[in-house]
């Protein structure tokens, strides 16, 4: 977070990149009650099976969704950037019916169920927001479902390594032609619904054809075409605010 | 008229999460729709549309899919009568996934706009809208797991048990019978499986006495082993709102 800004701005840029909002909006987001904490990696924010009373923010640093089997088999669902709100079901649903781990070490501003549903009522806008931040969520979701369960391996860590770069870049946290990936290759397999060796062998797959090149957890490409396509992967699903308008111009 | 009204099911199924008021379920009732009839298969939203009217299933199962550039799909969710099967589209404006009729389904499609003024006036209907699409996306979390990390036969058996939660949560089911009008290529692309690897989970499934299949319905014969053998917990179906 830069030096002054307010914790919650980022998730406040996220909403207004969705629906326009007044002063009296904004203000009424940057005014919600919260609380600062730090959080080591791997620690927990919401258990599966939680009640949770707050909502979290990802202020800084990175987390992720995940469950875990019956067997003890673990699969993320999601990865949150810094900005994203990460519980928003919380405010309408009671029970937490996945985990949420912290990735790297992060930064959260647990907002009040309460104070978010309140927002919600006397602010329309901004629950249309909320609901359009969920539903773009939802859509991210359903493309994970296919990479899992329709791509080979390789595609699968392609598209994801693409989905990371747009959504880094779209918050203007991607720089040229890469970014940080705050993730382990167990992590990655988890991901993915792989085995860490077989990731391995896939990064270095995408490496030897010169389509990434990778520096500790930098990754670098130099023909983003090239690793679209090796991923399969088109951004229509990601619903960045402004491109649905032009992509229906285009048909 | 002896018809029951066919937005029925949708205010009874809303009506176990959101408290509706009697003013709102006159509103509800009251939303235009042409009603329409697709065969199997059939598409009712393409991918890459602009979402112009939202699909309610008034009669038989629709699907969620995505086709992939080898031609390959993946089914992403299902859905019963009385279920929205695109609210998204009321919101985002390009669909991004298709919607394929299971078997023969109808399907009442209601204008977009509509439906927003409704959600815009009537704050319990918008929340039980919220809730509808966050139960979806808690669906899809489980299947990401579920073709991610779980075993054949443990997928198949957790996606009857959630067919069979559903349809009984609807009333849709007697005595563990249940319509189930799908093909073993449908349960395939629903599992990320071949169709033979499908066939054959089925087949034993079947031997071992948890399911009977006939042409279009499945009836679940020992649902506490199926549960177990499919790692079933309906928790992430939220039917306790």
């Amino acid at each position: 977070m830069p030096p002054g800004s307010h914790p919650l701005s980022g998730f406040l840029r996220d909403l207004i990149a969705q629906v326009p909002l007044d002063g009296a909006d904004q203000e009424a987001i940057l005014n919600l009650p919260h609380r600062l904490r730090s959080l080591d990696p791997s620690s927990y924010l919401v258990r599966e099976g939680a009640i949770p009373l707050h909502c979290g923010v990802l202020v800084e640093g990175f987390a992720f969704r995940q469950k875990t089997t019956g067997d003890g088999a673990r699969q993320i669902m999601a990865v949150c950037i810094p900005g994203d709100a990460v519980d928003l079901q919380n405010i309408f649903l009671d029970i937490s019916d996945h985990a949420v781990q912290m990735l790297t070490r992060a930064t959260i501003a647990d907002v009040p169920r309460e104070a978010l549903q309140e927002l919600i009522l006397g602010h329309p806008a901004i629950g249309r927001g909320i609901i359009q931040l969920t539903l773009v969520e939802a859509s991210i979701l359903r493309e994970w479902v296919v990479n899992v369960g329709r791509r080979d391996a390789r595609e699968r860590i392609a598209h994801i390594l693409c989905e990371f770069a747009v959504r880094l870049e779209v918050r203007g946290l991607a720089s040229g032609n890469g970014f940080e990936l705050p993730m382990t290759q167990e992590q990655l397999a988890d991901a993915t619904g792989l085995t860490p060796v077989h990731v391995n062998r896939v990064l270095k797959g995408l490496e030897a054809d010169g389509l990434i090149t990778r520096q500790r957890r930098q990754i670098h490409y130099g023909n983003w075409r090239a690793l679209q396509d090796a991923g399969d992967f088109s951004r229509t699903y990601l619903h960045v605010p402004g491109e649905d308008e032009l992509q229906l111009a285009r048909r | 008229m002896i018809e029951v009204q066919p937005l029925t099911p949708l205010v009874k199924r809303w009506s176990k999460h959101s408290k509706l008021s009697e003013d709102d379920v006159g509103a509800l009732l009251a939303l235009p729709f042409t009603r329409k009839t697709f065969g199997r298969d059939a598409y009712i939203v393409r991918e890459g549309q602009q979402a112009t009217e939202c699909c309610l299933i008034a009669q038989g199962m629709a699907f969620r899919q995505k086709l992939l550039r080898d031609g390959s799909r993946q089914i992403i969710s299902f859905h019963i009568r009385g279920e929205f099967v695109d609210l998204q589209n009321s919101l985002l404006e390009v669909a991004d996934h298709s919607v394929q009729s299971l078997d023969r389904c109808e399907a009442l499609l209601i204008p977009r706009s509509p439906l927003l003024d409704l959600a815009d006036k009537h704050p319990a209907i918008r929340r039980a809208m919220w809730i509808d699409t966050l139960i979806d996306s808690s669906i899809f979390r489980e299947w990401v797991i579920n073709v991610g990390r779980r075993d054949s036969r443990t997928r198949i058996s957790h996606l009857l048990c959630e067919l069979a939660f559903r349809l009984d949560g609807s009333g849709d089911g007697r005595d563990g019978r249940f319509d189930f009008p799908i093909t073993q290529e449908q349960l395939a692309d629903a599992t990320g499986l071949t169709s033979v690897h499908t066939n054959r989970t089925m087949q034993s499934l079947r031997k071992d006495g948890l399911i009977q299949l006939n042409a279009k319905s499945l009836t679940v014969l020992d649902w506490a082993r199926l549960r177990e053998v499919g790692d079933f917990d309906e928790l992430y179906l939220h039917h306790q709102l």
